[in-house]
């Protein structure tokens, strides 16, 4: 199976975040593989070792290679960075054009993503991109078996208080959730043969992109502010001995906050 | 540009993958490795399978080959975790293989070297008797040259991975009375039905690093084979030591910059929450300063250790700056632990919180590598020589 | 140009959703900022009890009914929405941040190159109609105030309880039934089977209680006494990713981070020292109830209401006393 993952290499979630102005964030220096990345990782491994093929990490971060670094360690074959300075500030949508740029002559059976990236938390790149592709997509799998003679996928994807399971023909694009695998932690040998790797960077001439269809001037909905997270008032501590105490908060939670 | 302080993105990428791997395989059983007190092979098993165990040997005995900052970023790493494994893993990497990958003849690679690097036998290091620790011419154990071969005889004592040792580098002298300079390394197994082999002693308790599995090697004349002489010639064991020890003041260093560093993180996220007298303890002077200090002695203590690691890896000679850093770095990190147990106030005092963790395993570090007065008197004396 | 408020109505069983009212709510009240008409889109097969549902509601109800339609997919919903949107323009178009809205809008969006803000807390228009969207970034460490451009429709998807439901709307909608051609090909996936979790409770993400315990529980058959507190509540029951991990509670139920985040009107935290990753999850929670043993747990930063005790003895406690009390009104 030839299959493309798509990676990003985010702020950990322990990573401050802080407003620098209205429209400017400062995000301290602590990255990680997006974590729902590196489930979708994981799950193109895993098909490669049962059905051979080639695993592709593909990021549109200009800055950080990290991910696909990872994607490396953790087994992938080659590694794609589409690199332009063009890219920064774009949108979900800009980078889901460009990805389907890149996509669009190659061969595949199979896009992984994840669900969604830890930065802004959109989860829109991966399902655009099927849509520019014209690929079915199935959103938060938590379940994936691949029938390969019949070139489709039975998939399971959580919904509300469930579980939806779906078959799916490929090619398709796949974004995945947490409980469909656990990722391995990389060998060293691998570590190192991705300390080492070289990565091909492409530029938007090449994929045949005019920069006005991404970065800031291409955005449809924009950041105006930045805000801190609305603030709660100061804990009040019920500190009567028990049980005096469950009977205050039950009496506070009706006649205080009106909840029950 | 002659002065570069800057990691490259390469390394800054083996580090993020060392933390991470910490994180997912340790951190989380780093409590129940302290409290249980037994050797976690589940866990060794899992992380000899990712093959950091040969991370400075050559790559076709399983190794990885990497050089010495590339080491370093990994000891900084790991010791973040248990401080008990951290020392089972450097004892397997570092002191109990060293030998044998520099002086062992191929038979003795593959037999011994190749499993190591796997995790399927255990090696250990010996110097420490019950007489002899940072006075190395004080060893007893003695080796005498017969056909073939030698006899051990002795007892070594606080032998990290002793109890589950399958091998061990033995300092030996040929002859108490050449002092220094008889001293020699010899591989000894341990001993099975159909080999002579050292027995397991009595197995110590310990105030730290309680995983790792810490006790006595008997010697009773153990006969081993001439090419169980781990060196080039005799008498040269107390130089080759010397060299060892370079790498092994600099990597404790770097477990003193990793426990500080959690004991202080964890201090600063109590401080910024604990509320005394209607503030956060943070905002008060006298707690602010433990940090100021700490961060100014940490910053200095993590540059001098990296530089040494680029004076190793250069083949540049730096005992005595490998003595200061080691010596600074944990004192630093004595003033961490002792800090932030401070800061805990009486909740150090429980074990619910991992502050005491920190306290008791730092406290190795000043006797691990050469004892702290010693240390200083060696490197006094150097200093008033001029 | 129908210059229209549009919300995708989602239904199971027959029944309307809580979100669709939610969104048609404040729809309806930003209709009277903007004297645009509300429209509910309801897609399906069968859906006689649906639209009866939302008549109430908006002012009118597209509704397309085929029996690909059911149950949902987005290539079906895409198929019958797209020719509908470029037709009507509608100036807004709201759904919930749901396994459903998550997962056709940013599609539709895509094919008609307009603005899209997922998962909003927060949503105002303008007289002119121009909508503000706020949604969490970084789990919420910062919000982020949205705008659109010219294109049209503006949409977002909405997280649950960001709008209450008004009751009395006053509306009785016109019911527009509109033909409706699918191409079966064009449908590529195919539903074969929805597999209901057990229990009767609603999922966390809807729940407009949520009491949930953290690895204070000490065991998963602890988790028996935080049920039978939901039970009294009519409540759903969370955790932390730590239980999840232990194996002690399905993967569904996990508040946070790498879980699910949830906008409950109460949330109880028992034995939950409050992590980075869960507190991400709950900081649109209304009211928030911490009990933990350790007193300078981090959740009771969070929370409104704090207790420092056991929650063995507590919970209990809360379960009886709230029977007394719900029984006594009847």
């Amino acid at each position: 199976m030839e299959i493309f993952v798509l990676v990003k290499q985010v702020p950990d979630p322990e990573a401050t975040v802080k407003i620098k102005t209205d429209t400017e964030l400062e995000i301290e220096n602590k990255y990680f593989t997006n974590f729902f990345d590196e489930i979708a990782i994981e799950e193109a491994l895993r098909l490669k070792e049962k059905f051979g093929g080639k695993v592709t990490v593909l990021t549109a971060d200009p800055k950080r290679v990290d991910a696909l670094r990872r994607g490396i360690s953790m087994g992938a074959d080659e590694a794609i960075q589409i690199a332009d300075p063009a890219l920064e500030g774009s949108d979900p949508f800009a980078i889901a054009r460009v990805l389907a740029a890149y996509l669009k002559d190659k061969p595949f059976d199979l896009i992984l993503a994840g669900r969604q990236a830890m930065d802004d938390d959109s989860g829109i790149v991966g399902i655009a991109l099927a849509e520019a592709l014209n690929l079915p997509h199935v959103h938060s799998i938590i379940g994936l078996e691949v029938d390969i003679s019949r070139k489709e996928a039975k998939v399971i994807r959580e919904v509300e208080n469930g579980k939806e399971h779906l078959i799916c023909p490929l090619p398709a694009l796949f974004t995945c959730q947490k409980g469909l695998n656990t990722p391995r932690i990389p060998l060293v040998m691998n570590v190192m043969k991705a300390m080492k790797a070289q990565i091909k960077k492409l530029d938007l001439v090449s994929l045949g992109i005019e920069a006005s269809k991404v970065g800031s001037p291409a955005i449809q909905a924009k950041v105006i502010r930045y805000l801190p997270p609305p603030k709660r008032p100061p804990v009040k501590m019920i500190k009567e001995e028990f049980p005096d105490n469950v009977r205050t908060l039950v009496r506070l939670l009706r006649e205080d906050a009106k909840v029950i | 540009m002659a002065l570069d302080f800057t990691f490259t993105e390469e390394q800054e990428f083996f580090r993020q993958t060392i933390r991470d791997t910490v994180n997912r395989m340790i951190m989380p059983r780093v409590k129940e490795l302290d409290e249980k007190e037994e050797f976690p092979w589940d866990l060794w098993r899992e992380f000899a399978a990712l093959g950091y165990l040969g991370l400075r040997h050559e790559e076709k005995y399983g190794g990885m080959g990497t050089d010495t900052i590339t080491q370093m970023i990994f000891y900084e790493e790991l010791a973040r975790g248990s401080c008990g494994f951290f020392m089972s893993v450097t004892m397997q990497i570092l002191m109990g293989t060293y030998f044998i990958g520099r002086f062992g003849n191929e038979e003795i690679k593959q037999r011994i070297l190749v499993p190591a690097i796997k995790g399927e036998k255990i090696g250990t290091i010996c110097f420490t008797e019950d007489q002899s620790g940072s006075d190395l011419a004080g060893t007893r154990t003695l080796a005498t040259k017969v056909d073939g071969g030698w006899r051990i005889n002795g007892r070594k004592q606080w032998i990290t991975n002793g109890p589950i040792a399958d091998f061990a580098t033995v300092m030996a002298t040929i002859d108490p009375k050449l002092g220094l300079k008889g001293l020699n390394f010899f591989l000894v197994e341990r001993k099975t039905k159909d080999r002579d082999g050292f027995v397991s002693g009595q197995r110590l308790h310990k105030l730290g690093s309680r995983c790792s599995v810490t006790g006595e090697l008997v010697f009773d004349n153990v006969f081993i084979p001439d090419e169980n002489f781990l060196g080039e010639e005799i008498g040269k064991g107390v130089q080759y030591a010397g060299e060892i020890l370079n790498e092994v003041r600099v990597m404790t260093g770097m477990s003193a910059l990793a426990i500080a560093k959690e004991a202080m993180e964890d201090a600063r996220q109590y401080a910024n929450n604990r509320i005394a007298f209607g503030n956060p303890i943070s905002k008060y002077q006298l707690i602010r300063e433990k940090f100021a200090k700490f961060w100014a002695w940490y910053e200095a203590a993590r540059t001098f250790l990296y530089k040494c690691a680029w004076m190793i890896q250069n083949n540049l000679p730096c005992i005595n700056e490998c003595m200061l850093a080691k010596y600074h770095a944990t004192e630093m990190c004595m003033y961490a632990v002792e800090e932030a147990m401070r800061i805990y106030g009486g909740n150090a005092f429980c074990t619910e919180y991992p502050v005491q963790r920190y306290w008791r395993d730092a406290k190795f570090l000043l006797y691990g590598g050469g004892t702290h007065e010693v240390l200083c008197d060696y490197l006094g004396r150097v200093y008033c020589k001029g | 140009m129908s210059n229209e408020i549009w919300v995708l109505a989602e239904h199971q069983d027959g029944k309307v959703k809580g979100i669709t009212f939610e969104l048609l709510s404040g729809g309806v009240e930003f209709s009277k900022k903007t004297g645009q008409k509300v429209a509910a889109l309801l897609l399906g097969y069968g859906l006689e009890e649906a639209t009866k549902g939302l008549l109430p509601f908006a002012d009118k109800i597209y509704l397309l009914e085929h029996p690909l339609l059911s149950p949902y997919t987005s290539d079906a919903y895409e198929s019958a929405l797209l020719p509908l949107l470029k037709d009507h323009q509608p100036s807004i178009f709201l759904g919930g941040a749901t396994s459903i809205g998550k997962d056709l809008f940013p599609r539709l969006a895509m094919r008609l190159e307009t603005g899209y803000t997922p998962d909003c807390t927060e949503l105002s228009v303008d007289e002119e109609g121009r909508l503000t969207a706020k949604r969490p970034l970084f789990g919420g460490k910062v919000f982020a105030e949205m705008v659109f451009s010219g294109a049209r429709p503006q949409m977002a998807t909405v997280r649950n309880h960001t709008f209450l439901i008004h009751e009395n709307l006053g509306k009785s909608a016109e019911v527009l039934s509109l033909p409706i051609q699918l191409d079966p090909s064009s449908i590529k996936k195919k539903v074969i089977k929805v597999e209901k979790s057990p229990g009767e409770r609603v999922d966390i993400t809807e729940a407009d209680i949520v009491v949930a315990a953290g690895r204070g529980i000490k065991g998963p058959e602890n988790f028996k006494i935080i049920e039978e507190l939901a039970n009294v509540l009519n409540a759903s029951v969370g955790t932390t990713r730590a239980v999840v991990d232990e194996g002690w509670r399905d993967l569904k139920d996990q508040i946070g981070k790498s879980g699910k985040n949830i906008s409950a009107r109460l949330y109880m935290a028992f034995g939950i020292s409050g992590a980075i990753h869960h507190v991400l999850g709950i900081g649109t929670c209304k009211t928030i109830v911490a009990v933990d043993t350790d007193p300078n747990a981090l959740i009771f930063n969070y929370a409104d209401y704090g207790i420092v005790g056991d929650l063995f003895q507590i919970v209990p406690a809360l379960t009886e006393e709230l029977k007394k009390i719900l029984a006594s009104e009847g």
